[in-house]
């Protein structure tokens, strides 16, 4: 069993908040990414859940108690810091016993347990290893180990993933995933990387400026942002503006039928990914723009295209587009995305 | 240039400690030695049999005296310098810099007004000659060593550490033992040898507020001296020199900043 429920919190650093009505509930054998750029406070709430911090108001819910008063030793979240924090002076199967000693399990018990973790970690054999003489991506596991070994109701990571390289964070992302899968533990976790959020976990929950402005599965987000902001950091830069008319959200670029029934005459803020807007070299029948820039990205390009005014980013398979070239653009409606409150 | 670096490394070795030990130890070993020769006239073990039969129980005093009075020195020094190093280490408070003023005085400060000053009040207090005045003197010397080391130590520790042993389950008392204490354990051996050192070599502020009652090694040395037996107090040299010599190399290993590497 593992929920956890958060309930207002908001966080202080000295008079300034850091964390402001924070709501966030994580189901049972859950993994939940918390997304947002680095200084908004993730680590925080993440602090807050461990107990290292206490929260200036709100409540923090595990398994329906409320655990405000508890220490951080009695509470059954586990943090695992950033950095992997492997006591120097310990090897590799006493750095993970640690938890276990603190508890005072016996040897045999711990062993045993150990073992399993260490194989579920693919750390076996490496039980008398000198801290130092780990890699990196060792490290990160063996503090994943610490923590697992204790079964905490809530695993807490934070950026788990961001002191490894790009391949070893693959392999460390695959094994996360393989062992939340496995053990069904429920998974808070920080990350400021999007990709990252949205491949390994269930839910996600975007943090900006000490607000969380959207929670939902991964593919929501990314298609369906609630506002401007949360479009913005995944990504979808294009944004247009238009007005509300007989059910249909008009501006020079689009004519899109819409469900939002009281906006008669109001000012929106719709969204289209670049990779949704089409490009052609054929401006004909579509909307007329130049080629401003391109990057080559590999399987992509990323093209900049001035039209009437406003500067489209465009996402396209084909590299065949130079500066200064008069391309044709269409944004299929079913594609853009209107957000329901003004900005 | 490296072997020159090294030359020069072994030149200093040789001039500052193996010299004058060399001529420490022959004086131990001569009955006769006048001044314009080279070697000693005659060798004898009259200064060591001197030292280990008619002066053995009282050097032997000595050496237990001194003994205590620096392992009490030291103790008492790192469970002081260890807790304040760790408040001016980590945390941020106004008084930081006056503190630091503070505890520099009794080094800036001439020993001898320090021992003066303090032993009107020690006479007051009734700490005058006892053994736990002499101690008390030999902290205001050792302490502020202790603490300069130990403040060192916490300012490059990472608190995170006992954050992450807190969240694994740690309790206050388990994280000062399994966490803290082994993570500074270099910085506590090394401030726990300077404090011990320092009062082991202390003589003034133990001739004054010992009085000659509390006789450690070095009141002893002086005396001898005094007396104008040089085999002799060469000897007792020696023997005063041991202790600490091992002491250093006992510790020698956690010297250096490599032990506490690893600790951010």
């Amino acid at each position: 069993m593992g929920e956890l429920l958060l309930k207002n919190i908001t966080i202080r650093y000295g008079g300034t908040p850091v964390i402001r009505d924070f709501n966030l509930e994580v189901n049972d054998g859950e993994m939940v990414a918390l997304l947002g750029p680095s200084g908004t406070g993730k680590t925080t709430v993440l602090k807050a859940v461990a107990g290292l911090i206490r929260p200036h108001r709100g409540q923090i819910f595990i398994d329906g108690q409320p655990v405000n008063h508890l220490p951080p030793e009695k509470r059954s979240a586990v943090m695992v810091f950033q950095k992997s924090l492997l006591f120097p002076f310990l090897n590799v199967a006493q750095n993970i016993a640690f938890g276990l000693r603190m508890q005072g399990l016996p040897g045999r018990d711990a062993r045993q347990k150990i073992q399993e973790i260490m194989e579920l970690t693919e750390l076996a054999g490496l039980q008398q290893r000198k801290v130092h003489e780990l890699s990196g991506g060792q490290q990160q596991r063996v503090s994943l180990a610490r923590a697992l070994v204790l079964k905490p109701a809530i695993l807490l990571l934070d950026e788990p993933l961001s002191n490894l390289d790009a391949n070893l964070r693959q392999q460390m992302r695959e094994l996360i995933q393989d062992i939340q899968a496995a053990t069904r533990i429920t998974t808070l976790f920080v990350t400021h990387d999007q990709a990252e959020a949205l491949m390994i976990s269930h839910r996600v929950g975007l943090l900006l400026d000490g607000r969380l402005r959207q929670v939902g599965e991964p593919r929501d987000l990314f298609y369906r942002p609630v506002d401007p902001a949360v479009a913005r950091f995944f990504g979808g830069c294009n944004f247009i503006r238009g007005r509300i008319q007989d059910g249909h959200f008009h501006s020079e670029f689009a004519t899109v039928p819409t469900s939002h029934p009281n906006g008669n005459g109001h000012l929106r803020t719709a969204a289209i990914r670049p990779e949704d807007v089409v490009i052609t070299s054929e401006s004909s029948h579509n909307l007329p723009g130049r080629v401003q820039k391109i990057n080559f990205e590999g399987s992509t390009s990323r093209v900049w295209v001035q039209c009437q005014g406003n500067c489209f980013v465009v996402l396209t398979a084909d590299a065949d587009f130079a500066p200064g070239q008069k391309v044709g653009l269409q944004l299929p409606p079913e594609k853009i995305r209107i957000f329901p409150a003004e900005e | 240039m490296r072997t020159l670096n090294r030359n020069i490394t072994a030149a200093a070795l040789i001039t500052s400690v193996v010299l004058p030990f060399a001529v420490l130890i022959m004086w131990s070993f001569s009955t006769r030695w006048f001044y314009p020769q080279l070697w000693p006239e005659q060798w004898g073990l009259r200064a060591w049999h001197y030292v280990f039969n008619t002066a053995g129980t009282q050097i032997i005093a000595g050496l237990v005296q001194s003994m205590l009075v620096a392992l009490a020195t030291a103790g008492i020094s790192v469970v002081l310098g260890v807790p304040a190093g760790r408040a001016l280490g980590l945390y941020d408070f106004k008084a930081k810099d006056t503190i630091s003023v503070i505890l520099m005085l009794p080094v800036i400060v001439p020993p001898l007004c320090v021992a003066m000053g303090l032993h009107l009040w020690f006479i007051r207090l009734e700490l005058a000659e006892t053994f736990i005045g002499v101690v008390l003197v030999h902290l205001t010397f050792c302490l502020p060593y202790s603490v300069f080391v130990m403040w060192g130590v916490f300012s490059n520790y990472n608190p995170d550490y006992e954050n992450q042993a807190r969240s694994l389950g740690a309790n206050s008392r388990q994280i000062i033992t399994q966490v803290m204490l082994p993570l500074t354990l270099p910085g506590i051996v090394v401030a726990g040898l300077f404090s011990f050192l320092l009062s082991w070599s202390q003589y003034l502020s133990t001739l004054i507020i010992g009085g000659g009652r509390v006789t450690t090694l070095p009141i002893l040395l002086f005396a001898l001296m005094g007396s104008g037996d040089r085999p002799v107090a060469a000897a007792v040299s020696l023997v005063f020199v041991a202790p600490a010599f091992v002491a250093l190399l006992f510790s020698a290993r956690y010297l250096g900043g490599k032990s506490i590497a690893g600790v951010r």
